[in-house]
């Protein structure tokens, strides 16, 4: 893995927007974005995106600051969404603590998947077992059928309950509104990042990169490289579940091929690498570039997925670092 | 009735399944050990061997064993094609360990896509090269099976001596441990690269080839072969052809006798399940060195 250093190689270009800038300022985009688009199309676009900024960014939490590159995120999102939305049915419990319980189960089951990992160091070791691993969580949900109702597909689950916020009023999530979803997945998505902000800030960043660079380095310098391996699997998965919990009570009906599919995961990552993997705006960058990209690409037809595969081979081909490389001036965080 | 004679057929069965995973698997890992790099689009090659098969077969009559040189030989120009095309640029820039990934996925959904255009996605059957069972000592085996072993067998067997007695097979060797010193040795790193590819890309198609009377022949058919393949060359260690042989024939058995004691639904997670123990107890899988 010689070449992990050049990663590092184009941070001091000053003239461009610090990624904390950037990051602000797409957050205050966003935030004022519904004044001018209403669409419930659009903002269901827009919705996607935000799932996808939250999904991939934690990903990119381990692969491109832990540089451990696993290959099951699908895994972690789907289990969130299943969690959450059989809690919700079977026992009544609020979807509101589901995003959160959601979220742990995700958590705990990254806990898991991460111990065979511990020993394994090359990337490809470490990705397959992952998408061995979800593989395995795909299959049981699809056969597990008196539970899950497999492929059939579960349906009616509930949406998130009226909450009343001061100043706002009573908000409700029933009947196909778009807004208050959309203001939901922002506000998980900005606690997303401000959590990853802080902690690659912190020692733990530093830690990070020091596993990601040489694991060998930094267990002799006293580094503790299993517990930043698991810590990384764990705050991955954790929000990544959460927002598989989001997706559940925002689309209502959840499929095993829906929510654990491998291609989700090859979204994941085809999102993470234009945008930049190892940066902190790259998967933002990524999420909303792709997502609105294949929206735009709908003229295409039956050519859409041919253009997206060939547009994949390209951009990588003319920037094989991302985009965000390009576009913000990405200071380490953890400095 | 689990009887010996059922597990005895089943994991007969479960070699041959072993002899696909293998010969998708030996393609992986040749390409790994190489290059070092996962080619996503090798279900893709796997799936257009099976469609060239499929064609040359039922419509224009070709005898199988010409049509599985045909799917062979145009596999391996498309092969070597695409990495001409699409993973040559990406050599000596940075990010070499990510980079291919995503080219390949872009391969894969393109190729898979335009399969569907063409061809479109009614599942495609090809009768048996030869029809009939044999039968010894009451156990019966189908002949398709029995070709897609030998051939497999035969293929493999050749592949080994070409690596490690011919030319070129030292020139992919050398490239493959040291790629700076063999190109002093005057080695043309590039042209091993091309042709190492189409190899890969060859295996695959020979796989899908002769598997396509037994599964029937579709777009999507690569990706579950491109999952086994990789689980595969992991479990045997990546990098290692003997490895990617071995593990392919635990893979087939293990997943053909869960068939019989569990039911299908189960066999994925069994193969999963015994894959990830391994893994646990050699990280480096069965053949893998300790470097990786």
């Amino acid at each position: 893995m010689g070449t992990k250093t050049k990663w590092m190689s184009s941070f001091s270009h000053m003239s461009r927007l610090s990624s904390k800038h950037g990051f602000f300022i797409a957050t205050a985009i966003l935030a004022i974005l519904p004044i001018f688009v209403q669409d419930p199309y659009l903002l269901n676009v827009l919705i996607i995106s935000l799932i996808f900024a939250v999904l991939t960014a934690s990903w990119n939490l381990i692969c491109g600051y832990a540089g451990i590159f696993t290959f099951g995120h699908q895994a972690f999102f789907g289990i969130g969404a299943y969690v959450s939305a059989l809690l919700a049915m079977k026992a009544g419990i609020s979807p509101w603590l589901g995003l959160i319980l959601g979220g742990i189960v995700a958590a705990f089951l990254g806990f898991l998947i991460g111990l065979p990992c511990l020993r394994l160091r090359a990337a490809p070791y470490v990705a397959i077992t992952t998408l061995a691993f979800s593989e395995i969580v795909r299959i049981t949900c699809m056969n597990l059928v008196d539970l899950t109702r497999g492929e059939l597909g579960l349906w009616g689950i509930p949406n998130f309950p009226d909450i009343s916020v001061p100043f706002l009023g009573v908000i409700s999530f029933a009947g196909g509104v778009r807004i208050p979803y959309y203001y939901l997945i922002l506000i998980i998505f900005t606690i997303a990042m401000l959590t990853f902000y802080f902690l690659l800030k912190s020692h733990i960043g530093l830690a990070f990169g020091a596993v990601r660079d040489s694991q060998d380095a930094a267990e002799s310098l006293g580094i503790y490289i299993t517990y930043y391996k698991l810590l990384a699997f764990v705050t991955s998965a954790f929000f990544a579940g959460m927002v598989g919990s989001f997706y559940a009570h925002y689309i209502l009906i959840l499929t095993p091929t829906s929510v654990f599919p491998v291609g989700l995961m090859i979204e994941i990552l085809a999102i993470t690498l234009i945008g930049g993997v190892g940066t902190f705006l790259g998967p933002m960058t990524g999420a909303f570039l792709l997502t609105v990209g294949l929206e735009y690409l709908r003229f295409l037809g039956e050519y859409r997925l041919m253009t997206y595969g060939i547009l994949l081979v390209l951009v990588i081909i003319f920037m094989p670092q991302g985009l965000a490389k390009n576009i913000f001036r990405d200071k380490a965080i953890s400095e | 009735m689990i009887t010996g004679k059922l597990i005895i057929e089943q994991v007969f069965n479960g070699l041959v399944l072993g002899c696909m995973y293998a010969a998708v698997a030996s393609g992986l890992t040749l390409i790994w050990g190489t290059m070092k790099m996962l080619n996503f689009a090798h279900g893709e090659f796997y799936m257009l061997g099976g469609y060239v098969l499929y064609f040359a077969l039922t419509v224009f009559g070709i005898p199988p064993a010409v049509c599985l040189l045909l799917a062979v030989v145009i596999v391996f120009v498309l092969g070597a094609l695409v990495e001409k095309i699409a993973i040559h640029p990406l050599l000596d820039k940075p990010g070499w360990e990510l980079s291919p990934l995503v080219v390949t996925v872009g391969i894969s959904i393109f190729l898979q896509n335009l399969a569907l255009k063409i061809w479109g996605e009614s599942f495609k059957n090809v009768p048996y090269f030869l029809d009939g069972t044999a039968e010894f000592f009451g156990i019966r085996m189908a002949y398709q099976r029995m070709i897609i072993f030998f051939v497999t067998a035969l293929v493999m067997v050749g592949f080994w001596l070409f690596i490690k007695r011919s030319k070129f097979g030292m020139g992919l060797r050398a490239t493959a441990q040291d790629r700076d010193a063999a190109t002093l040795m005057g080695i043309n790193v590039k042209k091993i690269y091309t042709i190492t590819f189409g190899i890969s890309s060859a295996m695959a198609a020979l796989a899908a080839a002769l598997l396509a009377p037994i599964f029937s022949i579709n777009p999507w058919m690569g990706n579950a072969a491109l999952l086994k393949g990789f689980i595969t060359v992991v479990l045997g260690g990546l990098g290692s052809f003997e490895g990617a042989i071995l593990g392919g024939m635990i893979l087939g058995t293990a997943e053909s006798i869960s068939v019989v004691v569990l039911s299908s639904e189960w066999k994925d997670v069994v193969a999963f399940a015994i894959f990830i123990l391994v893994l646990i107890i050699r990280p480096s899988g069965l053949f893998g060195t300790k470097e990786w």
